[in-house]
């Protein structure tokens, strides 16, 4: 009976072993992040494991995209990456829009349109080919991935509980991202680490 | 928004003091570059009190769409921002079915072309004759082709209020003069009219709709649309499997799994060809998960693991079968074969590698070949129309007899009463021990034979979805499992390194050998007790006289062995003399027994707690309602056995069916009943053992139970009814 249970727990395992190959294909949260190099707007190398030790924000982006707008045009990301700078939370804003593509831009028109916004992330990366959105399961913009200091995914979705693309809304959300950092800060878990992304499509090559 | 609101208010009361004919700021009808939209009503004129369906029609140009309640993995839902002139009752609107949009790796769901999206209107009860009522309509959404456009639309309505006359429409609002509204109605999703179950499996979740009405030459399409985020992969693909017993939609799990108590909702899209002309319909989907049970035991994550049959794929079903296989060395019944097996290897170190390879590869064809006998036999037994299952060999008592010999044969080898051919170490069976190729195919014979009673759990999903398949399909399955059962041994053969590994022979190869004799043993005295199930106490002594013979033939083979050659050909002979007398009178008594004394372990004493199973009992039980536990098992059947001992037969167990009233009846499959086969084919299975447990009420949907039970797993399941 204990063998039998034995072999039971054995095929558990094995099945389980097998399933999590087969199912996640997508980074988890509580899980390593998955580590990338690309090319920076200012035309250097980035690279993820660099920023180990830090904070990292990962953000979606497409400036044409009514949803970017919203977040954008009233503030509300432009101020998240100031307060990201103070807290030295490195803010990584990803543009994963093929050529040819809403959103797509070189790296000039990219830190021009963040000066003109008022943007200030700590590192824009051109991902042309789509490969990093593509490795993180990226869908919207915005798409909003937070990484602790040990390099861990904590926080995958949405950048707050509205799925509008309404600044009115602004005011009543809940913005997860600074709940994960509020959360992060006092060394707990965090509330949400998986919410829904919203926003438009990321505009891949295919 | 709200300035809006209050500016159209104060309009409109200027205009119903003025008296002034109704000239609205806003039309019925607005239009943006991609999308015109119309405020559309069920009825001309409105009455008091009454409840009519308003909607808002929306026009796409081409390549563009629009959104779901759920949009999917981008995009926004339409809302409607709903004003009366007269304070009135509005509900949700009432989604048509959607459509998928698949972009790269993102899916939505959503609309195109056109749609209506209506909702049902309680009209004020406190309107007067002559009055006006103005509904205003201010409609948000989100256009999308690859880039997508937020829009706003006020639309407004005015109908005059007619009191005491009879309603353009009927109370239930049928639009049937507004086309738009109609086809928007008749898209709706309608309750599903199938039993519907949600189960948990290895890679997501396995939703089964007992759809059997539905005939799979007709159905083009089918997608379950969630209501919610993150409960399904939503842009991974739902694999669909569709049989005579309805459709079976595998999902991968979302970022926001469903928790034991949530239920999967949703709406369930079939597309059918219909004549000559596509049909999508729609079901509503509410289902708990099942099969979540206690989930720390290591038993009742085996049920999350467990994929259930017909839903199985058919490269996850050969992997299923394979890794199965796998397992399978690991049975106490092969286990030993195959140590042997190894052990001669150790012994034969100076066999060069490639020596070694070639046993490894005709062990394997071994195994490949008795796989392919019983795939064989199986699909001729298929054709002929007999109704049979994994295990089914064990129902013929000279099967079962042949097998004890062998077992016990096998066991007196290893403890040494005789050896066969002068090695020490390779001396592993009768057959298996043949030095050489033949040796080495043998042994995969062996290990074949001796592994079909350890049906492990997981090994029947791979066997019952493919008694359901094709024969070719059943074929490959059935090698595949092959291939998993030889693959360890292989593998040692292939490797140099591996077997290098392997400890040095010495003492410990004997002692090993000798204790691996034990559990032959065990396993000849079980299967002894199975015949003595199927043929009664006669059989037993059939056997067991048998069995002293053979230990007396090994006996006279080993002491004889060493002595002159004529005299050795004498024993030879006595000893062959010896043997077929016991095959013999084996065939003479077992040939003609009946298996009637089989029923013997299910026939009901007073003091038993479960009745034993005929299918008219259970129409009786099932037609009155009252709640039913049913247990498939058989006397060969170790799963079976161990489920009854540790779980069914605990007193928690029993006292909770007496209080729950249920009736427990159990179904021997220890020989052939075409009745359980039937009925195990419509769960999906080929073998036992099979737990249902049917609530109490006429409609209550069986709930299956995992294969290896708990007591906590039993009394969730029929808790959970409740």
């Amino acid at each position: 009976m204990q063998f039998k249970q034995f072999i039971a727990t054995g095929l558990v395992t094995a099945a389980f072993a097998f399933a999590s190959i087969a199912v996640f294909a997508d980074p988890l949260v509580d899980q390593p992040a998955p580590g990338f190099t690309g090319t920076a707007a200012d035309g250097s190398k980035f690279n993820l494991d660099t920023l180990r030790g830090k904070t990292v924000v990962l953000e979606w982006t497409n400036d044409e995209c009514p949803f970017v707008k919203k977040h954008y045009e009233s503030g509300n990301i432009p101020q998240l990456q100031k307060d990201a700078a103070g807290k030295g939370i490195s803010w990584v804003q990803i543009i994963s829009s093929a050529p040819g593509k809403q959103g797509h831009v070189d790296g000039a028109t990219a830190l021009k349109l963040n000066e003109e916004r008022g943007a200030k992330p700590a590192y824009v990366v051109l991902d042309t080919d789509g490969k990093i959105g593509k490795l993180y399961g990226a869908q919207t913009t915005p798409h909003i991935f937070v990484i602790d200091a040990k390099g861990v995914l904590v926080y995958k979705g949405g950048i707050d509980n509205i799925p509008t693309a309404k600044k009115e809304d602004l005011a009543k959300a809940t913005n997860y991202v600074r709940e994960t950092w509020a959360a992060l800060a006092d060394g707990k878990k965090v509330p949400n680490p998986s919410t829904k992304p919203y926003g438009c499509s990321i505009k891949y090559q295919s | 928004m709200t300035r809006v609101l209050n500016l159209l208010r104060l309009i409109s009361l200027v205009l119903a003091m003025c008296h002034i004919p109704l000239v609205w700021a806003a039309s019925h009808q607005a239009s943006t570059p991609q999308v015109q939209a119309a405020l559309v009503s069920s009825v001309s004129k409105v009455a008091p009190g009454e409840e009519i369906t308003l909607g808002v029609h929306l026009k796409i140009i081409p390549h563009w769409h629009m959104y779901w309640q759920n949009p999917g993995d981008s995009g926004t839902v339409t809302t409607v921002d709903w004003q009366f002139s007269q304070p009135s009752e509005v509900g949700e609107i009432l989604w048509p079915i959607p459509h998928r949009f698949k972009m790269g790796p993102i899916v939505n769901y959503g609309y195109e072309d056109e749609v209506t999206l209506p909702v049902k209107v309680k009209v004020a009860a406190n309107l007067k004759s002559g009055e006006t009522f103005k509904t205003t309509a201010i409609v948000d959404w989100l256009v999308c082709k690859e880039e997508c456009i937020p829009q706003q639309v006020t639309l407004a309505l005015s109908m005059p209020v007619v009191v005491g006359l009879p309603t353009v429409a009927p109370a239930s609002g049928a639009p049937s003069h507004q086309p738009q509204l109609h086809q928007a109605l008749l898209q709706q999703p309608q309750a599903a009219p199938w039993p519907v179950s949600l189960q948990a499996t290895k890679t997501g979740l396995s939703l089964h709709v007992a759809a059997s009405d539905l005939t799979s030459e007709a159905i083009q399409d089918v997608w379950f649309y969630p209501y919610q985020w993150g409960k399904i992969a939503q842009s991974a693909d739902q694999t669909k499997t569709i049989t005579k017993a309805g459709i079976q939609l595998a999902f991968q799990l979302g970022d926001a799994p469903l928790k034991p108590t949530e239920t999967l909702d949703g709406v369930l899209v079939v597309q059918e060809k219909q004549r000559s002309a596509l049909v999508a319909r729609g079901y509503q989907i509410s289902t708990p998960l099942i099969a979540y049970a206690s989930a720390t035991s290591a038993a009742s994550q085996y049920t999350t693991a467990q994929a259930d049959a017909s839903s199985l794929g058919f490269t996850t079903a050969l992997l299923l079968a394979l890794l199965g296989g796998v397992v399978l060395n690991l049975m106490p019944c092969v286990f030993p074969v195959l140590s042997i097996k190894a052990l001669s290897l150790v012994s034969h170190e100076h066999y060069s590698q490639r020596q070694i390879l070639a046993q490894g590869v005709v062990y394997t064809l071994g195994v490949l070949a008795s796989f392919a006998l019983l795939a064989g036999l199986l699909i001729a037994l298929k054709a002929g129309g007999a109704e049979i299952g994994w295990g089914f060999q064990y129902q013929s008592p000279l099967f079962v007899i042949a097998v004890a010999y062998l077992m016990f044969a096998v066991g007196l080898s290893l403890s040494g009463v005789f050896s066969i051919g002068g090695s020490t170490a390779g001396v592993g069976s009768a057959l298996a021990d043949k030095p050489g190729y033949a040796g080495s195919f043998f042994t995969g014979v062996l290990a074949t034979v001796v592994a079909t009673p350890c049906t492990a759990p997981f090994m029947a999903a791979a066997l019952g979805y493919a008694l359901t398949q094709s024969s070719a399909k059943l074929m490959l399955v059935f090698l595949s499992l092959g291939l998993g059962l030889a693959l360890p041994y292989l593998l040692l053969t292939a490797w140099p390194a591996l077997h290098r590994k392997l400890p040095k022979p010495g003492v410990w190869m004997e002692r090993t050998k000798q204790i691996f004799a034990f559990p032959m043993y065990l396993a000849a005295v079980w299967l002894v007790w199975v015949l003595a199930q199927q043929v009664g106490a006669n059989g037993v002594a059939v056997a067991l006289g048998g069995m002293v013979l053979i230990a007396f033939a090994a006996w006279l083979y080993n002491t004889t062995r060493l002595i002159s050659l004529k005299n050795q050909i004498a024993a030879n002979v006595g000893i062959a003399l010896v043997l077929v007398t016991t095959l013999v009178v084996s065939y003479a008594y077992l040939g003609d027994a009946t298996p009637e004394a089989a029923s013997q372990s299910v026939k009901a004493s007073p003091t038993q707690y479960w009745e034993p199973y005929t299918p008219e009992k259970l129409a009786i039980l099932l037609a009155e309602g009252k709640p039913v536990f049913l247990n498939f098992t058989a006397a060969w059947c170790i799963s079976c056995l161990v489920n009854e001992r540790v779980a069914l037969s605990q007193p928690e167990v029993t006292n909770a069916f007496q209080q729950k009233g249920i009736t427990y009846l159990k179904g021997d499959w220890t020989n052939q009943d075409a009745h359980i086969t039937n009925l195990l084919s419509k769960f999906g299975r080929s073998g036992v053992p099979l737990y249902v447990f049917y609530p109490a009420g006429n409609n209550a949907k069986p709930i299956e139970l995992p294969q290896i039970l708990t007591p906590s797993i039993v009394l969730s399941n029929i808790r959970s009814s409740h």
